[in-house]
């Protein structure tokens, strides 16, 4: 039997029971539609999954040129070549713009789920995130093959990697989570969020080092943008070789907005649930 | 309590219009951005027992697409509650819903799935909805390849071969050609043999009065006439 009632008398807690529950029952099909959001990227073009890497190396070699080559500023940073250092920072930027840009319009990009029958919604964002990263896992992988190549083999501090992997999962799937239901009510919403991915890019320290700025108040803001701290996060693995917890207090900042975006999350899809059908 | 298929009680469907995209998002913080409402469905009271079938006439705008959503939970009602015992099955706009990328097969599986069937069971429908629909060695192809009509009889195959408790037809079964349109009205007969509830929606009373033996009459949102399909059909072409 079920029972369908005016959403506004759905609960907090209610509203993330569901949620949880429809991602335990519908497990098996989160992981096919995230299958099928790959297939749908990259088989219409004849290179298909070549692509997941190409469009990163160019993006990468023009930073790299741009920096080691124009600026002439690239040096060495912790002992390693600038470009190896750049990539380890970038790789998860990759995903990260991709869920800036996409995973605020998975819902509206798989519309029919929503109008068309009585889908768990909650589950978009969240096969959208394991499709995009999918292409994130194989990227690291590339990375971590070309450290080797350039005999830079992996320390001890590569353990915490899956740490931050999670960590940056967690945070894009949360987002997502946000983003996508108030964007599928109204298309303002994305093309605002389009419009700062750029911003973000540049003011979260990927391609250049936040701990060597001088300004002392900048450094401190910068360091509490979770983008941030989860790039740093990536180079502490690679470059660094820095424990998350020789960290305490970015750890802190970043379970906090965590916590705030999830909890952002929750209302924006409890607050767009009921309408969602009806817009799209 | 137990034979009841469908009630509504006190159930009203309210859009929300607004003039521009930027005022829907700012009306998600602010209750008080101006917008026009638009009633679809009004204080509506139905029950439909187990076993029933409904014909629910009304002219365009009359609430019936409104009515059919929330009963399959596609939206929700802005009051009232809407009570639905047993797997819905709703054979309306057959040629969308799929999952491009999937294949039929596949997508059988995911139709499946969400009207809540363990996969078993799924497995054992799958050879009689492959082969209903008549799609051959299509059916491990993408549905992006289908064209209308295949969708069309994969659709139809899979919402009355997963044995729905309750079934709900929208007027246009035009599907595929003449042969396979005969075969889907008999299909439809047969599993109305059983103990299944169904709602059939439609302009066409003639229709109506082959499948039907309770009618409901909708207009503006509320239902101004619930009677036998007889007297139900009188009153909706006296009236309209």
């Amino acid at each position: 039997m079920s029972v369908t009632t005016a959403n506004k008398k759905a609960g907090v807690g209610e509203t993330i029971g569901t949620i949880l529950r429809d991602h335990i029952v519908y497990r098996k099909q989160i992981v096919k539609l995230a299958v099928s959001d790959l297939r749908r990227t990259y088989r219409a073009s004849a290179l298909g999954w070549a692509w997941a890497v190409i469009k990163p190396l160019v993006t990468i070699f023009v930073y790299w040129f741009a920096f080691s080559i124009g600026l002439r500023k690239g040096g060495d940073i912790a002992g390693y070549p600038f470009v190896l250092w750049l990539i380890c920072g970038i790789v998860p930027w990759f995903y990260m713009s991709e869920m800036l840009t996409l995973g605020t319009e998975c819902i509206l990009r798989n519309r029919y789920l929503v109008t068309k029958m009585k889908y768990p919604v909650s589950t978009i964002p969240t096969f959208t995130s394991i499709s995009k990263f999918t292409v994130h896992l194989i990227l690291l992988v590339l990375t971590i093959l070309i450290f080797i190549l350039t005999g830079n083999m992996p320390t001890i501090y590569m353990l915490q990697l899956p740490f931050y992997m999670v960590c940056n999962f967690l945070f894009f799937t949360g987002w997502a989570l946000f983003a996508a239901p108030i964007a599928a009510i109204s298309t303002d919403f994305s093309n605002l969020v389009k419009s700062f991915v750029t911003a973000v890019f540049w003011l979260s320290g990927i391609l250049w080092e936040v701990d060597s700025m001088h300004h002392a108040l900048a450094r401190r803001l910068l360091m509490l943008n979770p983008v941030t701290f989860l790039c740093n996060g990536y180079r502490n693995c690679f470059v660094y070789k820095t424990w998350f917890f020789e960290q305490p207090k970015r750890l802190l900042y970043f379970a906090v907005a965590l916590v705030v975006l999830y909890a952002l999350a929750f209302w924006s899809y409890r607050r767009t649930r009921s309408e969602m059908a009806d817009v799209l | 309590m137990d034979d009841i298929a469908i009630r509504f009680t006190n159930v009203s469907k309210i859009y929300k219009l607004y003039s521009s995209s930027r005022r829907r998002l700012l009306g998600l913080f602010f209750k008080r951005i101006p917008h026009k409402e638009k009633k679809a469905v009004l204080h509506m009271d139905l029950t439909i027992h187990r076993g029933e079938s409904v014909a629910i006439l009304g002219r365009n705008g009359a609430g019936k697409s409104t009515l059919l959503k929330m009963i399959t939970g596609v939206t929700f009602p802005t009051e009232g509650e809407i009570e639905v015992n047993g797997i819905v099955s709703a054979l309306l706009e057959l040629t969308s819903g799929f999952d491009q990328e999937f294949t039929g097969r596949e997508n059988i599986y995911l139709k499946g799935r969400i009207l809540g069937l363990p996969d078993e069971e799924i497995a054992k429908l799958e050879p009689e909805i492959v082969e209903f629909a008549e799609l051959e060695e299509y059916i491990d192809q993408p549905v992006r390849t289908y064209s209308s009509g295949m969708k069309a009889r994969l659709g139809f195959s899979i919402c009355v071969n997963i044995h729905p408790e309750i079934l709900i037809v929208d007027e246009a079964l035009s599907v595929g050609d003449r042969a396979f349109r005969d075969k889907c009205i008999q299909k439809i007969e047969s599993i109305m043999q059983g103990d299944i509830t169904m709602l059939f929606v439609t302009h066409a009373t003639e229709t109506a009065r082959a499948f039907c033996k309770r009618g409901v009459v909708m207009k503006s949102g509320r239902i101004v006439f619930d009677g036998s399909i007889d007297d139900a059909i009188a009153y909706y072409n006296k009236k309209y």
